[in-house]
């Protein structure tokens, strides 16, 4: 692992023009994570406190925080405290890998941030965080089929395994998410926090089918909807030919006279698909892929707090 | 609304294309309006391409709204495309029609007006009218008004004026047209001021030559396609009634073609208007000399019905005769001052006056300057001198001219005639300057040298008197060579012809009852000699066929038959006169210098040909004072006028001569001319054909006119159109509507969001 640069300042890594220039996203990952819990003015490695639920043997690589110190003391025997929490959380991150996820705007001088790189920074920084507290991580990888599956695990080369499978998926197909988050609720044999990272520019009915069947076999579920701020702002203004990815055709027209139609079109779908989730009890969050990512990353801690207790 | 055709001169526009000052914009705007269309297919294909993932939302939205994108997109391009036609439209200024809605719409009319003003002698009648003492001050009150209804930077207005102009042509510093006043002008500030400016001529009316010269200046103002005419002048015979009624006709044609119906003629005249002037003045006869008593002549009329008037003869100033009281009559006039004797010669003045009040006196008085011989130098060039007396070919000429000769105590030969011969040989000829004498007569000169041939020519030309005899010497060859070639003689000299026998000599078919004008004096002269003198050769002359102003005066006769040949001839060439006797002077030939009547023929045929030499000091008003290269300057010639106010006289060159030239003299009056030796009257008077101030009837001035379309008004406006409607400019109007329009397109823009910004 590279080591992390001195500045001390971590939260400059919270923006994405910043993470644009960083192609490592091991490194992004931590630097997010390191960011985040600067801000947050805790120890990045300090878990959430929980109720003591019993001890366990050291093993190297473990994290000494947890070390009960006065078992060593007396017994020169090195426990770890176990708490409830660490009671095997699945995490796993579903990451929409088409080629609509290769739109980017944000960024410049040659380092473009796309919609894919925000939600594998979400992806990667959340495993990085779940694999600090000795959760168990896993990865879906999908366009319109499931490209890679990794089931959770808290080994200390899953992350390297995530994070190297992330930066490897290519965007080029379409997306057919329905069916993957179907395929994913049959795949799944442990209850697990799921965390579905795409654009949703997809048949909203099949998501739904897909996100209530992952419901149904008692998942957690937070989705994210990842966007460009082009697509939610839509300035064009002069005569543009729209080519659409995933071959969805070509048009040519004026965009001023179609952004009031295009944003009505585009919140339309969003407050269904949203609306669906709530009804699920699924958390939404639409992400904007120049935003800051405490915002995702603080919703996340919330969420997983609220799941423990 | 009724569309008039457009006239531009001779090309025929049709009515569609009249509606519009400028119909050029029109056209424009139209071309233009292609321009919203070009720059939309033109975007078409410059775009700029984005790979876009929301693709279903784009084409979902364009799914539901394109209908109403398609109608916005067309409405905006109309919109745009109407704007722009719209700009061509307001600036191409179309024309509305007289309906006085459409009229109020518009801001201002247009069209050009031209106003032919007749400020001739006649205009300066006196009628009774409040605010304007004479006809002139009424026409200029009248174009004021029509000028103030007129429209600011719509309508203009061109002034010209109708007096007789003499023409600018070769005078130096001349910048402006004469009979301009005003070329097309928008500035109607400056119209009126310029009318204002319009002085009283007095030189007689030029109607044909101020209509043909309103006609091209309105045709000149091609911006306008409506033009307006006002005539306004008296109606008198004078300016209507003249030897130009062609011109008129011709005139009235063109500005029918040009003003259509928009013609207005203004009549200034007064019912029983009247006038009497003095048409004439003069001497009885050619030469006035302070020999002889002289006879003086003027002729006066009057015009209309008047009073007894007084008329005065003068003489320089002073009352001459005891003049006479005039009866009124239509009729023309003779008035006589007989047996005037003159003492001193020189230049004086002849002035005849009418002493009344009436409202035209301007040509109530005439005054004449005469130049009274004194002595009248003759220079007679004779060919063959003689030792005794009455030897040489001249002698007789000599002794007939200047008889009774006297030696004086100084020992200086002395004569009572007014004529002062000087006889030399034509050897001596070249030593003359020719200038000094008022006649030169060759007798039996044998040839010309081409030099002094041609100074003789420019002695005549220049008003000289040449009078040539035959003889035993003349070379028939050599005078046709030399003079006739330069107009100096009437005709080819042929050949001699002698008379068979004395007894049947020639003689002259001189007739009392039908004698030649310059033989009047032989009419009453019994037994003059005239028709029994003999002649026993002559020469014979062909008179060319093609010369001008020739006279025979006397033919031969042989045997009681007319042989055709020519006697006496006069012909005339430039300002002066040849008086060509196709025999001898002396009696080598003829026996007609031995006749009593030889004397009175000799002073007859001098008398009338010779030149009186004060023809330049006579004018015209608006003409200018020329002096001959003749006169004599010691100094800068001063020229002042009756209130001794100098008016500026300055050199000329012309054809290699230069002489000294006035500039125009306006008013009649006795001017003063100080050459620096000598101090000469210089007379101006107006012209004797603008007297008759008589009015026409309208029919009459139409049918002068071609019988063309005319509206005729009085000495005031109709109050109908004072308030004009005609050719309203719409141009404002539809600037207006077009920056509405403009407003709506960019409030459409904005509502179909192009141009809204997050």
């Amino acid at each position: 692992m590279s080591t992390l640069p001195n500045d001390t300042d971590y939260r400059k890594y919270l923006d994405p023009r910043t993470l644009a220039r960083i192609s490592s996203l091991d490194l992004r990952a931590r630097l997010i994570v390191e960011g985040l819990m600067t801000g947050m003015h805790r120890s990045p490695y300090q878990g959430i406190s929980v109720e003591f639920a019993q001890h366990r043997p050291y093993v190297p690589g473990d994290d000494i925080r947890h070390v009960d110190w006065k078992v060593l003391a007396k017994t020169d025997r090195i426990y770890l405290k176990q708490y409830q929490e660490e009671t095997n959380l699945h995490l796993i991150c579903v990451v929409d890998a088409s080629e609509s996820m290769a739109y980017g705007t944000v960024g410049g001088d040659g380092a473009v941030w796309t919609k894919y790189d925000h939600a594998t920074a979400i992806a990667a920084s959340l495993s990085y965080m779940a694999i600090q507290q000795q959760d168990s991580v896993g990865l879906a990888i999908f366009d319109n089929e499931l490209k890679r599956y990794f089931k959770p695990s808290n080994s200390p080369g899953q992350w390297k395994t995530v994070t190297h499978e992330l930066c490897l998926a290519p965007r080029l197909r379409k997306t057919n998410t329905g069916r993957i988050l179907d395929q994913l609720a049959e795949k799944l044999t442990h209850r697990s926090l799921i965390v579905v990272l795409s654009d949703f520019f997809d048949d909203i009915d099949g998501i739904t089918k897909g996100l209530r069947h992952l419901r149904y076999k008692k998942h957690e579920l937070i989705v994210f909807q990842v966007l460009d701020p082009m697509e939610i702002e839509f300035p064009f203004e002069d005569v543009t030919l729209f080519r659409g990815l995933e071959e969805m055709g070509e048009l040519l027209t004026e965009p001023r006279s179609l952004r009031d139609g295009y944003l009505e079109q585009l919140h339309l779908a969003t407050e269904r698909l949203k609306k669906q989730c709530r009804s699920m009890h699924i958390d939404f969050e639409r992400m904007d892929s120049r935003q800051t990512l405490d915002v995702a990353l603080s919703g996340f801690l919330a969420t997983r707090a609220a799941s423990i207790k | 609304m009724t569309v008039e055709d457009c006239v531009f001169g001779s090309i025929h526009i049709p009515a569609p294309l009249a509606w519009a000052v400028n119909p050029a914009f029109l056209w424009a705007g139209l071309a233009l309006a292609a321009i919203p269309v070009i720059i939309h297919i033109l975007n078409r294909r410059r775009y700029r391409v984005v790979r876009w993932a929301a693709m279903e939302y784009l084409l979902s939205a364009m799914r539901k709204n394109r209908r109403r994108l398609k109608f916005e997109q067309w409405l905006l391009l109309a919109t745009r495309c109407l704007i722009l036609a719209l700009l061509g439209l307001a600036l191409s200024r179309p024309l509305g029609c007289a309906d006085s809605t459409v009229a109020a719409l518009a801001g201002a009319r247009t069209g050009v007006h031209v106003f032919v003003i007749d400020n001739s002698y006649s205009m300066a009648y006196e009628a009774d009218r409040p605010g304007a003492r004479t006809h002139l001050d009424q026409a200029r009150m009248l174009a004021r008004q029509r000028i103030r209804q007129l429209s600011p930077g719509g309508e203009s207005v061109i002034i010209v004026t109708a007096a007789r102009q003499e023409a600018a042509a070769g005078r130096a510093g001349a910048e402006s047209e004469p009979g301009i006043v005003l070329r097309a002008s928008y500035d109607l500030e400056a119209a009126t001021a310029a009318v204002d400016r319009i002085e009283q001529s007095y030189s007689g009316t030029d109607l044909a030559g101020a209509l043909q010269l309103a006609a091209r200046l309105a045709r000149e103002e091609q911006r306008q396609p409506h033009k307006h005419l006002y005539v306004l002048t008296d109606f008198t015979r004078s300016a209507w009634e003249t030897r130009q009624a062609d011109l008129l006709r011709q005139a009235g044609s063109e500005l029918s073609r040009l003003f259509g119906p928009r013609i207005t003629i203004h009549d200034l005249g007064r019912q029983g208007q009247w006038n009497y002037a003095v048409l004439a003045l003069g001497p009885e006869g050619n030469l006035v000399t302070n020999k002889f008593h002289t006879d003086f002549v003027a002729t006066v009329r009057g015009y209309g019905s008047g009073v007894q008037t007084l008329a005065q003869w003068k003489w320089d100033e002073q009352l001459l005769g005891d003049g006479g009281r005039l009866v009124p009559s239509t009729d023309t006039q003779d008035l006589r001052q007989t047996r005037a004797v003159i003492r001193e010669g020189g230049a004086h003045v002849l002035s005849l006056t009418l002493a009344n009040d009436e409202p035209l006196r301007i040509d109530n008085v005439r005054h004449r300057v005469i130049e009274v011989a004194a002595e009248l130098r003759v220079l007679i060039v004779e060919g063959e001198r003689g030792s005794g007396m009455l030897s040489g070919s001249g002698a007789f000429l000599d002794l007939a001219l200047a008889p009774r000769k006297q030696i004086g105590p100084d020992g200086a030969i002395r004569s009572d005639s007014y004529v002062a011969p000087e006889l030399i040989s034509d050897l001596e000829l070249g030593n003359r300057v020719l200038g000094d004498y008022r006649a030169v007569i060759f007798a039996n000169v044998p040839s010309i040298q081409p030099a002094q041939a041609d100074q003789v020519r420019r002695f005549v030309e220049q008003g000289g008197t040449l009078m040539v005899f035959m003889g035993e010497q003349v070379s028939t060859d050599a005078y046709n060579t030399t003079l006739l070639q330069r107009g100096l003689l009437p005709g080819r000299l042929v050949a001699r012809k002698n008379a068979a026998s004395d007894a049947s000599a020639f003689t002259l078919d001189f007739k009392p009852d039908n004698a030649h004008p310059l033989l009047n004096a032989f009419r009453s002269y019994e037994r003059s000699g005239l028709d029994t003198a003999q002649i026993f050769s002559y020469i014979q002359l062909e008179p060319a066929a093609e010369a001008q102003s020739q006279e025979v005066l006397l033919r031969y006769v042989a045997g009681g038959r007319q042989t055709g040949d020519p006697a006496i001839l006069v012909h005339t060439l430039g300002q002066g006169r040849v008086v060509t006797v196709t025999t001898t002077a002396n009696p080598d030939w003829t026996t007609l210098p031995a006749k009593p009547a030889y004397p009175a023929l000799v002073h007859e045929l001098l008398a009338g040909t010779v030149s009186v030499g004060d023809r330049w000091l006579n004018l015209l008003a608006g003409q200018s004072l020329r002096i001959p290269p003749t006169i004599r300057l010691s100094g800068l010639p001063v020229l002042t006028d009756s209130a001794r106010r100098p008016v500026p006289v300055e050199a000329v060159t012309q054809d290699g001569v230069t002489f000294y030239r006035s500039s125009p003299l306006a008013r009649p009056g006795l001017y003063s001319l100080n050459t620096g030796n000598q101090t000469f009257p210089v007379a101006v008077n107006v012209p004797d054909d603008e007297a008759d101030i008589r009015l026409l009837p309208a029919e009459a001035i139409r049918r002068a006119l071609g019988d063309i379309e005319v509206r005729f008004a009085g000495d005031a406006i109709p109050e109908a159109s004072l308030a004009r409607n005609d050719n309203p400019d719409l141009g404002w109007p539809v600037m207006l509507v077009l920056l509405a329009f403009v407003g709506l397109e960019c409030f459409m823009a904005m509502r179909f969001g192009h141009y809204r910004r997050k």
